[in-house]
């Protein structure tokens, strides 16, 4: 009789791979999700170290002739705050929710060049890296962050550029441009193919929900306004070690050369910066409104119209340079007719929550913080494009009030509302609300004591970028008062990343769609598997998930798109 | 619409995409972006010369001449000619024909060499005559404008020698040939905008003179 033995089947040790352990797969990804939570982190991460520089120069300016920096580091971590809110925090994170979200939105497996897109994300992070590395050099950028060329340049008979400013900072700053800028020419391009070429059978453009119109819109502006910061960047660098003569008025070149090229860059960067925004806000308001969104075709193409415009506005930031009356009056009356399809996104959105059954959850509460502040900034922009008034107040913190006003009470409201909205499809956790409405509450009294004031100092005539001031010119109290402001935004952000941190270990269960969406992220997993969609949907209406719930009452049986 | 278990299937294929691939679309706007960089060259070149102008065209060379014209347009008449070759290859190898796209890269790569070299010539020449990136913004201008033109037909070649060598591996079919497609597309976009170079920095000076 035979005997069966059984043997173990030999277990085959082998080292895992390094895209099989955990580490491993999030540095070798391709997968949009994970490279978006990458971007988002980075965009986090800066935004504290940004947060950081603001609160230095807050408490240098908290009192009258302050000394809790020297004027050489002032300059440096102004600059640095400008450059790193902008370009490592806003426009990353930015990017991350366009990553994350809209290939999902469009029902889609990834995005079109899936690792050209993970190349984008690394070259963000090493150009940060690299930016920021400047600080241990002590040599961080100083010229503001839109670098003027007199102060990065030649400014009497130094013979060159390199022996006049002859440190690294302006070096610093003009590599780490360049390069993010070849990060955001491969973000977009791929987010322009992917929306145009890869969306769900049956949704047309006019079908696509608004924050991929957005990032749609976002990503040409990027792909046509870069070439120009990155051809004066290159000036730049030719001027300060080649030898060239660019922006030097003494041998033929002009020193303005830098500004109409760096602001036709800067003002489409500006709506670069806010139109994501609008989207998550045309996403947020429909959603916990419990209404269709109203006016879509309007808030749609008036992003277009934003974008063809933004190309035509620039010079309004040299109103003070001495351009001819008939270029001020062009480009004063350009902006001024960019504040037409911003109201009508306002009215847009006013109606939207208007009649509707609104739940003040956190993300509309940030997103109605959105429009009102962002409707404040509006208006001083509005009130900037007189250029008599634009004298009066260019370079004073006026100004700085203004891009405040828009850039955090707009764009980072916005990305508070997208964060606290999606926060549960990225996590499969929900975040605490209760923590939530104290950094709401935080921030918003935190950002008007700290910005409205801005107008009024700006009036009474305070520059903005100087180092410190007297104590007889009547700014103290608004100074101090700005300051304790700021304290409380740092405080605000200290609450948000407590709660992220709580709400990832310890949150409740998000479940597939905690909100009751409209959109096809919300139909898939949270977070979501891999392949997002087992099999691709197929699109009838501008609310797709919304018809596969209710297939009674579904939009496709009452609406014409 | 659905995908069977194990079976890879493309983007293109579950997207029904019809008519171009996404690649070259990604070319596209990418050589769009490329363009505008050349546009705000060709931007500032004249912004300069406007600047300096006193009634005419007042980008001249030390010695008070203006650029040589003859040689920059026999120089041109090459590059553009190199086009053809570059179409081509890109024709044969879409309908399998090896040998020929071999040919045509090879012919596109030498003409592509000799403007090159037509390039550097001149750039001697006007060494020679104490033209350089450090004589007035025109220098600066001249050099960085016809320099980051001859940047990009280097990477040209660059990239097209890589397609030989590949080429000449045997990695295209007529199905599988994307690298060939996007340098061709490169290379034509490079012999495109030189239009726009040259008749800015030489043809239309021969305009404005007094």
């Amino acid at each position: 009789m035979a005997t069966r033995t059984i043997v173990e089947a030999p277990v085959v040790e082998r080292r895992k791979r390094l895209d099989e352990t955990y580490i491993g797969e999030w540095l070798m990804t391709t997968d949009h999700k994970k490279i978006g939570v990458m971007y988002m982190l980075t965009g986090f991460f800066f935004f504290l170290a940004g947060g950081v520089e603001a609160l230095l120069i807050r408490t240098q300016l908290a009192v009258p002739n302050g000394h809790v920096l020297s004027p050489e580091v002032y300059n440096q971590v102004f600059t640095m705050h400008g450059t790193t809110m902008i370009f490592l925090f806003v426009m990353p994170t930015l990017t991350g929710f366009g990553n994350f979200v809209v290939p999902l939105m469009i029902g889609a497996r990834d995005m079109a060049f899936p690792r050209l897109n993970a190349f984008g994300y690394w070259m963000v992070l090493f150009a940060g890296i690299f930016l920021s590395s400047s600080f241990l050099l002590g040599q961080a950028p100083n010229g503001g962050w839109f670098n003027y060329a007199p102060l990065s340049e030649l400014t009497s008979n130094c013979g060159n550029a390199v022996m006049c400013t002859p440190a690294l900072n302006e070096d610093f700053w003009l590599l780490g441009i360049l390069l993010l800028g070849i990060s955001s020419i491969a973000g977009s391009l791929n987010f322009v193919v992917t929306i145009l070429k890869m969306r769900a059978p049956g949704m047309t453009i006019n079908r696509m929900p608004l924050f991929t119109w957005m990032t749609l819109i976002t990503a040409f502006l990027l792909l046509f306004a870069i070439p120009s910061l990155t051809a004066a960047s290159v000036l730049e660098l030719l001027d300060r070690h080649l030898g060239a003569h660019f922006y030097q008025f003494a041998a033929g070149g002009d020193p303005l050369l830098w500004q109409h090229l760096f602001w036709s860059f800067g003002h489409p960067e500006v709506y670069i910066l806010i139109l994501p925004a609008f989207g998550m806000i045309s996403e947020v308001l429909p959603v916990f409104s419990r209404k269709p969104i109203f006016g879509y075709t309007f808030i749609a193409w008036s992003g277009v119209a934003i974008g063809f415009l933004s190309f035509t506005v620039w010079a309004h930031h040299m109103f003070a340079v001495g351009l001819p009356p008939i270029a001020q009056a062009f480009f004063a009356t350009s902006t001024t007719l960019i504040a037409i399809p911003t109201a009508v996104k306002i009215f847009n959105w006013i109606a939207t929550i208007a009649l509707g059954k609104v739940s003040l959850k956190v993300p509309m509460l940030f997103a109605c913080g959105f429009i009102a502040m962002f409707l404040i900034g509006g208006l001083d922009g509005a009130a900037l494009a007189v250029v008599p008034f634009d004298y009066q107040v260019t370079d004073t913190y006026f100004v700085v009030s203004h891009l405040h006003y828009v850039l955090f009470g707009g764009t980072v409201f916005g990305i508070f509302a997208g964060f606290y909205y999606w926060f549960p499809k990225m996590s499969g956790k929900l975040m605490n609300e209760r923590l939530g409405q104290i950094q709401f509450w935080l921030m918003l009294i935190g950002i008007n004591l700290t910005f409205f004031s801005m107008h009024i100092l700006g009036l009474l005539g305070m520059p903005r970028r100087v180092y410190t001031y007297p104590d007889n010119l009547g700014w103290n109290e608004i100074n101090l008062l700005q300051t304790v402001g700021a304290f409380m935004l740092g405080l605000a952000i200290m609450v948000f990343f407590w709660n992220l941190i709580t709400s990832l270990r310890s949150g409740l269960p998000a479940g597939d769609d905690p909100w009751d969406a409209y959109t096809l992220e919300w139909d898939t997993s949270s977070p979501p598997v891999h392949y997002n969609f087992l099999t691709i949907p197929t699109v009838r209406s501008r609310r797709p998930f919304y018809d596969m719930k209710n297939p009674d009452i579904a939009d496709w049986k009452t609406a014409t798109h | 619409m659905s995908t069977t278990q194990g079976e890879p299937i493309t983007a293109a294929t579950e997207h029904q995409l019809a008519g171009r691939s996404l690649g070259w679309w990604g070319m596209i706007f990418f050589i769009t972006s490329e363009a505008l960089i050349f546009a705000n060259l060709i931007a500032a070149y004249l912004y300069l010369e406007i600047r300096n102008m006193g009634g005419h065209w007042a980008f001249k060379l030390p010695s008070g001449d203006y650029l040589d014209v003859v040689f920059p347009l026999i120089n041109t008449f090459i590059l553009l000619a190199s086009s053809i070759p570059a179409r081509f290859a890109g024709a044969s190898i879409a309908r399998g024909n090896r040998r020929n796209m071999v040919l045509g890269l090879l012919g596109t790569i030498v003409l592509g060499s000799i403007f090159l070299g037509g390039q550097l010539y001149e750039y001697t020449n006007l060494f020679a005559s104490n033209f350089t990136i450090h004589y007035q913004a025109f220098g600066s201008a001249f050099y960085t404008l016809t320099g980051f033109h001859g940047l990009h037909v280097t990477v040209g070649i660059l990239f097209l020698l890589i397609c030989l060598i590949r080429a000449l591996r045997g990695d295209f079919t007529a199905k599988n040939h994307f690298a060939v497609q996007a340098g061709e597309m490169y290379w034509h976009f490079v012999d495109f905008v030189w239009i726009f170079v040259v008749s800015t920095v030489y043809l239309l000076p021969l305009l404005l003179r007094p």
